[in-house]
């Protein structure tokens, strides 16, 4: 089973949770855990990792190089949808940082100035955390296409599954609903989205509602630091009003950062915390899915 | 003058900042908002108002015209995205979610008129005003859209257009090349983070983002109480970057954040209310 943690928004305590489940379903499963955040990977901090069996380039970008014999036309400034190509002291220059490599630069040059080239968008790192194996990815930080690492992260986990080196599939999902949480959503058996009760983190889960929907991905919530406003029900409501199980409310609880500052995932750092106590029954829950 | 508010991890408090910070500052100057995060916009809901004047952001695509294509397939060997198909003698066609809508099939196509021009829907922008001093432009990804970059651009395009004395980006989290397109040519960089080690790590990713930015940044360690600040003197000394404030957890700032209020308006004598002040004024001196 391919089983997804997302969010919409950031910092609600997708890892911190995902990291959790790790901990406790891996003492009865083989679990393959999927950090998909290319852009913030934050996985293997809560995991304990601290060395990689393998890092490898990863280059599926591509990207623009002005040659000498450009004669600074402009209509590649012009072309470009990127908004890449600047001019400068009469001489056109591309950002990098902002390029795709689409070729549309290239296309239009009348006088061939314009290389496109194959360059770095990434590292995918693999290592065994003591929960079993882990793959995490790093994109070159202004690099494009981070939902292309993802990809390629998932089918390094589902050959682990092939190979009975794991059972089930983790995906720890970056924040947002853009490309690197659509790699990570096509396909998963289960998302459970993570909310904390306040108004943007159910605007965010919505949006996230709908990307699992779009998808067809069957959808289920945790409420993450309940009781930090306890008179604010829109998460309770939306839950209800679309049919979406809660299976878990985890408290608030101040402890969490130290457990972050510990490496260690909550569960273990803190184990008879009320938040602990969710999580784990939570665990349970999933358990049955699984 | 441009300033953005980013930070790499997400939930460190960015939209937090930058709609306190948007208020502070418009006491004094009038000042435009610019939400360009994109995937998931909050701050109309820091700031308890409605979108308004929607605005469709649109890509090209291609719109073949069959009776014209020879079915040469050089454009489907062009499309770096690998968005437009074609099985053996038949005629290419379009994945549209696939396509970037960069042109560059339009332009390889050795027949004119066999690909013409279409567009189709990524995204939205809106613009509502605050008050006489504060706007707030929003992007908004399209849900099931993949890039978010176009409509950062759009936003961006919008956003600049409203003659102002500062423009105040709030980012996406993560350092893609989305973030950069919201970050560049800035004047004033703010990177939120907290202290936590994923907050450490994801500060070290977007110092090396700024660093290619060749932009240095103030760095506002939000929640500083829950861990050691140490380490982000030592990524802000490597960086060379300076910590402009320490935010510790503050009631207020929960409590305005759910009612929909930048702490500003609603505890404007609070401690927090000041830390925000201090930082507007820093920004003020380089106005």
């Amino acid at each position: 089973m391919e089983l997804l943690i997302a969010s919409g928004k950031g910092g609600v305590g997708k890892s911190t949770v995902t990291g959790s489940l790790i901990s406790i379903l891996s003492k009865s499963h083989k679990i393959a855990a999927v950090d998909a955040d290319a852009e913030a990977p934050n996985l293997h901090l809560i995991l304990g990792t601290r060395e990689w069996d393998r890092v490898t380039e990863f280059s599926a970008a591509k990207t623009a190089y002005i040659k000498e014999n450009c004669t600074n036309c402009g209509l590649c400034r012009d072309i470009c949808v990127y908004e890449a190509i600047y001019k400068k002291n009469k001489i056109h220059h591309i950002k990098q940082y902002l390029c795709e490599g689409c070729g549309a630069c290239k296309a239009i040059c009348p006088v061939d100035a314009i290389e496109i080239i194959d360059t770095i968008s990434g590292w995918l790192k693999v290592g065994n955390t003591k929960y079993g194996p882990l793959v995490s990815a790093e994109l070159d930080v202004g690099k494009p296409n981070s939902g292309k690492l993802v990809t390629e992260e998932r089918n390094i986990a589902r050959e682990w599954v092939k190979k009975g080196k794991a059972e089930h599939i983790i995906i720890d999902a970056a924040a947002g609903i853009g490309c690197q949480v659509i790699a990570s959503i096509s396909g998963v058996n289960l998302a459970i989205l993570i909310a904390e009760p306040t108004p943007s983190s159910v605007s965010d889960l919505q949006r996230m509602y709908h990307l699992s929907k779009h998808f067809g991905v069957n959808t289920k919530i945790i409420i993450n630091k309940g009781g930090i406003n306890p008179h604010y029900h829109g998460l309770e409501n939306f839950a209800k009003e679309n049919h979406i199980e809660i299976i878990g409310t985890i408290p608030y609880d101040s402890r969490v950062p130290k457990a972050l500052t510990s490496l260690k995932p909550l569960v273990e750092f803190a184990p008879e915390s009320n938040a602990s106590v969710a999580i784990k029954n939570i665990a349970k829950k999933i358990e049955e899915w699984l | 003058m441009k300033i953005t508010v980013t930070g790499g991890k997400g939930g460190t408090g960015k939209s937090t900042v930058a709609t306190n910070l948007a208020w502070a500052l418009s006491q004094k100057h009038h000042v435009v908002l610019v939400d360009a995060d994109v995937e998931c916009p909050d701050d109309h809901i820091l700031l308890n108002t409605q979108l308004r004047k929607e605005e469709e952001v649109k890509l090209f695509k291609p719109k073949f015209d069959y009776e014209k294509c020879t079915a040469c397939g050089i454009c489907v060997q062009s499309c770096s995205e690998s968005a437009l198909v074609k099985f053996k003698e038949g005629y290419p066609f379009l994945m549209p979610t696939l396509c970037s809508g960069c042109f560059t099939c339009k332009l390889v196509c050795p027949v004119k008129g066999a690909i013409m021009d279409d567009s189709r829907r990524v995204g939205y922008t809106y613009h509502v005003k605050i008050n006489d001093n504060l706007e707030l432009v929003t992007g908004m990804l399209a849900e099931g859209e993949e890039r978010s970059y176009p409509t950062v651009l759009a936003v961006r395009r919008r956003a600049m257009k409203i003659t102002s004395s500062i423009h105040l980006f709030d980012t996406m989290p993560g350092t893609g090349n989305h973030v950069a397109a919201a970050i560049e040519n800035s004047k004033i960089v703010l990177a939120v983070s907290e202290p936590t080690p994923l907050g450490e790590h994801d500060l070290e990713m977007i110092m090396n983002l700024l660093d290619k930015l060749k932009l240095k940044a103030w760095i506002v360690v939000n929640r500083s109480n829950i861990g050691n600040t140490d380490k982000h003197y030592k990524i802000a000394k490597k960086y060379g970057a300076e910590i402009i404030a320490e935010i510790p957890m503050y009631d207020e700032i929960m409590k305005s954040y759910v009612a929909g209020e930048p702490v500003m308006k609603r505890y404007p004598n609070s401690k927090i209310a000041r830390v925000f002040e201090d930082i507007a004024k820093r920004i003020e001196e380089v106005l």
